[in-house]
């Protein structure tokens, strides 16, 4: 077994993982959210990954590289979003974003 | 060709009614009539060819059963849709189709003019049919299937008149009380099913003597019958229906409600007698029943001024001597005044019928009078079919009715007192009779007999109405020479095959001194009836309360069971079905509304929260899976 014990992937996936929460929890910017998004998911990723090579399966790393390419098309969306409302000149807050209509 | 027979004359008027009731409008109105009459002479005619051939046998071959398919089978039982002809089932045949198609004619001159003409004439072909199938049945399961389409047929003709709420009442109160026997005779053939595994009439009666081995079996099946019969033969206590059932057309009435249908309880006894016979309490139930019936509803007919209804009650009456002959085991006494009644009955109607034509419908015998003039052939037609019904020699009653009483009076102490009966209900007989006959036809003209009767105007109706009238006043008057105590009997002996009376016969000399007792009274009773109403004044004793009230019966039903009905339906209404289902289906409404804005509530639009939420949600599943392992 090369590298350290798989504990502390593990310890540094759940605090990517929850500092990624934290933040879209907290912040209310859209673009920070999307970031503290991609931190969750990255550290879901690197726990797939951790265990994948634990038991020496390559599922969790297909599973990764797949929550990769959704994330990259979720970012693509979400970022839109957020330029078309900077373009109309909408403030970018999501609290003040809490109907879907006027 | 028994089987043939037995088979065109059930189906010959069925065939009639789908035919009047597929036709509907394509069919001329006068063809319905004509067509429904000639089904029901077709089946005379084969149920004359029945009899013939039938005679052909020797008397103890006179069975022929013919089966046309299995209706129900299973690994133990089963129930085949066959007929079977004997001497019993013949009379009916004969009476059903014979007197049936008199009548059926005589609607024909009665119903013209009337808008719903052919549903009239399909009813009543397919009431023929009914009524044969039950006659015809070889076991009880048809039977029952007979029993219940003459009740629906005769709600359905009760009910004729449907604009008029009184006969819708009517109809309605026929058809439940008939339920109550339906159902008790059901029960009692679910009784044989279970304990005899068949139906069929030879298979029951075969087992008779085994089933009689346990009392209570047989005398609740018997009782079960006995309901049944004793609410189609309108008999005390099921028997309130029928004056009710007067609202009806009166050919119906002098068909269903007089002739035929309602001696079907008459006929069933006769054809369970062996049952009957191994339960002999409710057999001597069903005689005092009849007893009972024929006084309180010769009492109730002496103060009725619906002239219908006058024969109604009689009718209930004579069924009364049938029930009392059949229940002390005189079966050829029964039928043979089964037949004589159905011929001086039907002619009562029929003639009643002539007299309420004439009169626009009018039926209340208080402003009629004085029609003997005007209509001398009903007159004569009307006093001979009274003359039957009250006994008086030569006419049919005189030799039934006698059969019946000699035969009670020989027959021990209970026959006595149903004798005493059965004597007091001629001495009725003859005063409610000739009281309708002076009413109607005696004194002077009344106000309505001038109006609706203007001079010259043939008064007696269409050649259709007079010619069954004047067949059946023959019949009236030589039907009951096929008996003569003491000097032949060949429809007793044509019966005894079937259903051997086991009552002590009469001694010649003793039934001749009974008809002198029984010719007697009923001169008595007509010379009282002569006394107080032939003058048509108006100072007729008063009647008393309580036959006005027809003894009480209406309204104790209507407390001991229509009333708690309503009011535990009421009841129920007001403690169940509004405040359980009624608001239940308001609440279901106001809780998904409340629902929906807590819902609602959740749904802020703020993702934070929803996030926050689905957090929430995690870490508890979380801790409960670490909790709970």
């Amino acid at each position: 077994m090369l590298g350290p014990a798989i504990a502390w992937y593990l310890v540094v996936g759940s605090a990517i993982f929850a500092i990624g929460a934290a933040g879209v929890m907290l912040r209310r910017n859209p673009l920070i959210m999307l970031l503290s998004l991609e931190l969750m998911l990255n550290g879901a990723n690197l726990v797939l990954i951790a265990f994948a090579r634990r038991h020496g399966s390559l599922d969790g790393q297909v599973f990764a590289l797949a929550v990769m390419a959704v994330a990259a098309a979720e970012v693509v969306v979400g970022l839109g979003l957020v330029v078309a409302m900077a373009r109309r000149k909408i403030e970018i807050d999501v609290d003040l974003l809490s109907r879907l209509r006027k | 060709m028994i089987a043939v027979g037995a088979w065109v004359c059930l189906l010959a008027p069925l065939g009639a009614a789908l035919a009047i009731a597929l036709g509907g409008n394509r069919l001329p109105r006068r063809a319905a009539g004509y067509l429904a009459t000639g089904s029901t002479v077709l089946s005379f005619a084969a149920a004359v060819t029945a009899l013939i051939a039938t005679l052909g046998h020797s008397a103890s071959q006179r069975q022929t059963v013919t089966t046309a398919f299995g209706l129900i089978e299973t690994h133990a039982f089963r129930i085949n849709l066959n007929l079977l002809v004997d001497p019993l089932a013949l009379v009916m045949m004969l009476v059903i189709s014979g007197v049936g198609s008199l009548i059926v004619a005589y609607s024909i001159g009665y119903m013209k003019g009337e808008s719903e003409e052919r549903r009239y004439f399909a009813y009543i072909a397919f009431f023929a049919f009914s009524m044969l199938l039950l006659v015809e049945a070889a076991n009880f399961f048809v039977l029952l299937v007979g029993w219940g389409l003459v009740g629906l047929s005769s709600y359905l003709l009760i009910g004729f008149w449907q604009e008029r709420p009184s006969a819708i009442a009517a109809a309605k109160k026929a058809f439940i009380i008939n339920a109550v026997g339906d159902a008790a005779m059901a029960l009692a053939l679910f009784l044989l099913i279970q304990h005899a595994h068949t139906l069929d009439f030879g298979g029951v009666f075969g087992q008779a003597a085994v089933l009689g081995e346990n009392a209570w079996l047989i005398n609740l099946v018997a009782a079960g019958l006995l309901v049944g019969a004793l609410a189609k033969s309108a008999q005390i206590p099921l028997h309130t229906w029928l004056p009710d059932a007067m609202e009806g057309p009166t050919p119906v009435s002098a068909l269903i409600h007089a002739a035929t249908m309602v001696t079907a309880g008459v006929y069933l006894i006769v054809r369970a007698h062996p049952l009957f016979e191994q339960a002999p309490h409710v057999q001597q139930t069903a005689a005092g029943l009849g007893a009972a019936t024929l006084l309180a509803t010769g009492a109730i007919a002496l103060v009725q001024t619906d002239i219908k209804r006058v024969i109604a009650y009689s009718t209930m009456s004579q069924i009364g001597y049938m029930f009392l002959a059949a229940g002390i085991g005189a079966y050829g006494a029964a039928m043979f005044h089964l037949v004589t009644h159905a011929f001086f009955k039907a002619l009562l109607f029929l003639a009643a019928g002539v007299v309420i034509h004439a009169l626009g419908g009018e039926q209340d015998m208080r402003k009629m009078g004085g029609l003997r003039r005007r209509m001398p052939r009903t007159y004569v037609a009307m006093l001979i079919g009274t003359g039957a019904l009250v006994g008086l020699p030569p006419l049919a009653g005189f030799f039934s009715k006698d059969a019946i009483l000699a035969t009670a009076v020989s027959n021990g102490v209970y026959g006595k007192v149903l004798f005493a009966a059965a004597i007091a209900g001629v001495l009725l007989t003859a005063l409610y009779s000739f009281r309708l006959l002076f009413l109607v036809f005696s004194g002077e003209e009344s106000e309505l007999v001038k109006k609706s009767l203007p001079k010259r105007k043939r008064a007696e109706g269409p050649r259709w109405m007079t010619a069954p009238v004047a067949v059946l006043t023959l019949l009236a008057i030589g039907g009951g020479w096929m008996q003569v105590a003491g000097l032949w009997h060949p429809f007793s002996s044509f019966l005894e095959g079937v259903a051997p009376s086991f009552a002590a016969e009469p001694s010649v000399s003793r039934e001749w001194l009974l008809s002198a007792v029984s010719l007697v009274v009923p001169l008595g009773g007509i010379w009282i009836a002569w006394a107080i109403y032939s003058a048509r004044t108006q100072q007729a004793p008063r009647a008393p309360r309580a036959l006005v009230e027809k003894l009480y019966f209406d309204r104790a039903y209507d407390l001991l069971f229509y009333r708690p009905a309503v009011s535990l339906a009421h009841r129920l209404g007001s403690w169940f079905e509004q405040p359980v289902i009624e608001r239940s289906g308001e609440e279901i409404g106001t809780s998904t509304l409340l629902g929906g804005r807590f819902a609602a509530a959740i749904q802020s639009g703020l993702a934070r929260t929803y996030v926050l939420l689905v957090a929430a949600g995690v870490s508890i599943l979380v801790l409960l899976f670490l909790v709970l392992r």
